[in-house]
């Protein structure tokens, strides 16, 4: 699945994990992460979207497997090494203490003693805030908020962004400002993005989905492989059908 | 402009020093000094300032570290038990009147206690390799109601002298402060502090979440641990000097964050110094308004504290939880 | 431990859990309580008691009381003036001293207050005791009797079983509420409402005859008056007042101040309590303060008590400039002036020998 030329930068092997003793979340998982690669992980709820994101960036530990970084252990790696290759966003980030967004952003200075490439002011450019810099966090609205995380994973320099479901509640223009925002940031840096997500139709527009169900991968590949009517069936348990738009695109109509 | 904001409360620390030392239930004159005011600066007043720093110090760093720990707005250093620990201990001693070195059995006895009840709390705090912010909690409160039990249970059984030295001890204040007493308080108190401002930035990232300190190059629960290592010793080594003293521990942190921001690396250091300098004014006030008697210091930093910080809650557009 | 009063000034003592914590401003607020109707009838029957002083169908012990204390001066006008200037205190006399009578001795009498006790005893009236509160512990044999609880929170239940004939309180530390709570079950009782040396002899005199104790009472009286009289022939000129601490706690420092009986000691044997003029009975006291008042003696209580001398050692090194310290004039000395019972004597005597 990763092409010849992007090496892998993630790479899980017969990863299983459980939080309670017996019952499997995720079972046998295997998938790897090319550099660049800008994936969508769709599945039901429960089926282990959170869960594959937090053992791909070393929270969690599997029970058997591996987990690979850079084509070594991911756990092998001191903490603060680990930080300035991989970076993982929460679904919630309910962050109530006044920090500034300067300050958060900075924040991701934290695993370098040296300062790196990229500065705070660039960052928050980047993502279209350099003007709130002053501001407080809880003054700012949602997209925002999520504007001001990948600024911190800018700074971080990571090169693997796992982020857990940044779209939910979101207004549309803010969740269509994001993929923009993390397309652009994955064509000029070639940063590399794990996304979970709720939406079919947003899953359509990316380059590479993977189905989840019951912690097992249901398909990995392009949406167009991928998110088949019977496969969407198998994973959600509703009925739809794929339509073409008039203008060339595919779309999920729910029934 | 963090920086700037600090030196001037550095500044407004000696300040309050100098007044704490001349100013009282009579004015002391620095450029003539009597046999007496002389005794009174450097024998009664100076310890006395210094402990009321290092208290406010330990208190104000320890609020500020413990909410973010936490992640609780509403935690104080005494909510996770380490203080009814103190007490009982210094209460049991009291009461058996065990005097093994000196008059500093007490203030031992307090610290061990604090320290065991924080050790204690870790430990039921503690499961699948990590301490848990909400078992920590609980876990404190928990151990808190069953020793503040065990503490009146043993002052209801003792009906001699041993109460009332308990009782005063309990709520005890700075007119018990001694040269002797400050080596070893500051001891404690300092490395708790340096240990909390070399781990700033891990507290940062642990307000932000586990899992954002996780991606963020630190190890959570090794994080918290040596935190709470560090507001354990200050804590224990603030009671043990002077028994409790409230207000400070939980609202100094919120007023500083009013002025200075929630930036862990100013916060720690700034509400050191802000509890530093509170607690030293309320123990001026506490000694002058109504000579010759004394007031406890804890009910002035309240009284004084609290509707300023209401009065900030009001006029700041900024929350602060 | 034995007085509440001693605490009571701890101002961050906030939960009365013991009788430690009993607050001294409940007697002044339950004078002014006057919400029952029956209070208020018996208010007036002090007041007609006050306007005719003579009457002869009069039972009221309060008005008896009042009347032996004015005695001297039985002039309408002053008395119409008094009244309204006792009013609040009238209706607590009142409400405390109707039940109690002389018509029959009690046989069974329950002390609810270490002072009461003692004087009890000295009244001979040790082997009717049925009952005591756990901090009754003088004479010895009080503490051999039944303990009914402490002085703020004595048990209803444990007074009741006892069967009292009469339960004797004292305003000094045993809640109004429980007198209340006695007369309503039909317990007899009698409150001892002394509160300065100067009191006392009244009260004895008048607590023996209720409980069948009129002579002893009397001698008892008798003696405590001819000691306050031999010390105020014998007082020193003004002109060379000692100035005197009695320290209660060393740490933190808690002194005697004014109202106490010890404070009535001080005054009696002529020398100059410095922390007469705080604010409250047996306040937190600035060694600042000491140091600048400079006490030629100092008294410290509970002194046989063995870690006394060791608590106070800090305490005394700061005051190491204060004359007292300096020439030796510090004296550990017992505590039978915390209580106003018969042992005041004693105390005094003790204070007047180191004093000397």
């Amino acid at each position: 699945m990763s092409s010849a030329y992007n090496p892998a930068i993630l790479e899980l092997g017969n990863v299983s994990f459980s939080y309670t003793q017996g019952s499997h979340v995720i079972k046998d998982l295997s998938f790897s992460v090319s550099s660049g690669a800008f994936i969508g992980l769709l599945g039901a709820n429960g089926s282990g979207k959170s869960t594959i994101l937090k053992l791909s960036s070393g929270i969690l530990k599997p029970a058997s497997g591996t987990v690979t970084l850079w084509a070594k252990n991911m756990y092998s790696f001191k903490h603060k090494d680990r930080a300035k290759l991989i970076c993982y966003l929460p679904q919630t980030l309910d962050i109530t203490v006044p920090f500034r967004i300067q300050e958060l952003v900075s924040m991701g200075l934290y695993p370098y003693d040296v300062p790196p490439a990229m500065a705070v002011d660039e960052a928050l450019e980047l993502v279209g805030l350099r003007d709130k810099a002053q501001a407080y966090l809880v003054d700012l609205s949602g997209g925002e908020r999520r504007r001001v995380f990948i600024a911190m994973t800018l700074v971080q320099g990571a090169g693997l962004l796992l982020l857990d479901e940044p779209l939910a509640n979101l207004d549309i223009k803010f969740q269509f400002e994001l993929i923009s925002l993390l397309k652009h940031l994955q064509e000029e840096r070639n940063i590399s993005v794990v996304m979970a997500l709720h939406d079919i139709n947003m899953a359509l527009k990316f380059e590479k989905i993977m189905l989840i169900k019951n912690g097992s991968i249901l398909g990995f590949g392009s949406p167009e492989e991928v998110l088949t009517e019977s496969e969407i069936r198998n994973a959600f348990d509703i009925t739809v059908t794929i339509r073409q738009h008039p203008e060339g695109k595919a779309y999920v109509y729910y029934e | 402009m963090p920086k700037i904001k600090i030196a001037l409360l550095i500044a407004l620390l000696f300040s309050v020093c100098i007044l704490a030392l001349f100013l009282g239930p009579r004015g002391i004159n620095p450029l003539d000094l009597s046999d007496i005011d002389r005794t009174i600066v450097f024998s009664i007043r100076l310890p006395r300032v210094l402990i009321s720093l290092l208290m406010g110090m330990a208190l104000g760093a320890s609020g500020a570290v413990l909410q973010g720990i936490l992640r609780n707005p509403l935690a104080d250093p005494y909510i996770l038990g380490i203080s009814s620990g103190a007490s009982l201990f210094a209460a049991f001693g009291i009461i058996m009147g065990f005097s093994f070195i000196g008059t500093f059995t007490i203030p031992a006895l307090a610290f061990t206690g604090a320290i065991l009840t924080g050790v204690i709390v870790g430990i039921i705090g503690r499961k699948k390799g990590g301490i848990w912010p909400e078992r920590l909690l609980l876990a404190g409160v928990g151990l808190s109601f069953l020793f503040s039990a065990l503490l009146m249970l043993m002052l209801s059984l003792s009906s001699d002298e041993g109460l009332r030295r308990s009782v005063l001890w309990i709520f005890g204040d700075l007119s018990l402060s001694e040269w002797s007493r400050i080596p070893y308080g500051s001891v404690f108190i300092l490395a708790g502090l340096l240990l909390a401002m070399t781990r700033a930035k891990a507290l940062n990232a642990l307000i932000l979440g586990d899992e954002l300190a996780h991606s963020l190059g630190f190890s959570p629960h090794t994080e918290r641990l040596v935190l709470f290592v560090s507001v354990g010793l200050m804590t224990a080594a603030s009671v043990s000097l002077g028994g409790m003293i409230g207000f400070i521990g939980l609202l100094v942190p919120h007023i500083i964050r009013f002025f200075m921001g929630a930036d862990s690396k100013v916060l720690i250091p700034a509400a050191a110094l802000g509890g530093g300098v509170l607690l030293c004014v309320a123990d001026l006030i506490s000694r002058s308004v109504l000579p010759p008697m004394e007031l406890p210091a804890g009910i002035v930093t309240a009284i004084i504290g609290s509707p300023y910080f209401l009065y900030l809650l009001r006029r700041k557009n900024v929350l602060s939880i | 431990m034995e007085k509440g009063e001693d605490e009571v000034n701890q101002g961050a003592i906030l939960s009365p859990r013991r009788e430690d914590f009993f607050l001294e401003g409940e007697r002044e607020l339950t004078m002014t309580v006057f919400g029952s109707q029956r209070n208020f009838s018996t208010v007036l029957n002090s007041f007609c008691c006050i306007l005719a002083p003579r009457l002869p169908g009069s039972n009221s012990q309060g008005c008896r009381r009042f009347i032996q204390l004015r005695t001297v001066t039985e002039n309408f006008l002053i008395c119409l003036k008094t009244a309204f200037f006792f009013f609040s205190l009238f209706t607590l006399y009142s409400l405390f001293l109707t039940n109690a009578s002389a018509d029959n001795a009690p046989e069974r009498i329950i002390s609810l207050a270490p002072s009461t006790t003692e004087i009890l005893f000295a009244l001979g009236l040790g082997e009717k005791i049925v009952g005591v509160t756990s901090f009754c512990d003088y004479p010895v044999e009080a503490r051999e009797k039944a303990k009914i609880g402490g002085m703020s929170n004595p048990s209803l239940e444990a007074v009741l079983s006892l069967q009292p004939d009469i339960v004797v309180m004292t305003t000094d530390g045993n809640p109004k509420e429980f007198e209340a709570r006695l007369r309503s079950l039909n317990i007899r009782t009698y409150v001892f409402t002394a509160r300065r040396i100067r009191e006392l002899p009244v009260a004895i005199r008048d607590m023996g005859r209720v409980l069948g104790a009129e002579e002893p009472s009397r001698m008892l009286s008798a003696e405590i008056e001819k000691a306050i009289s031999r010390l105020g022939n014998n007082r020193p000129s003004d002109s060379r007042k000692k100035k005197v601490l009695f320290i209660v706690w060393p740490e933190p420092l808690i002194v005697a101040g004014p109202g106490t009986a010890i404070d009535d000691a001080l005054d009696l044997l002529g020398v100059e309590n410095i922390a007469g003029n705080a604010k409250t009975a047996y306040p937190k006291y600035s060694i600042e303060e000491v140091l600048y008042q400079s006490p030629d003696v100092i008294f410290i209580g509970k002194g046989m008590q063995a870690n006394m001398r060791e608590v106070s050692r800090g305490l005394l090194h700061k005051l190491g400039l204060v004359p007292a310290v300096k020439n030796g004039s510090v004296f550990f000395v017992s505590d039978s002036l915390y209580r106003l019972g018969p042992r005041i004597i004693k105390g005094i005597e003790e204070l007047e020998t180191c004093l000397k």
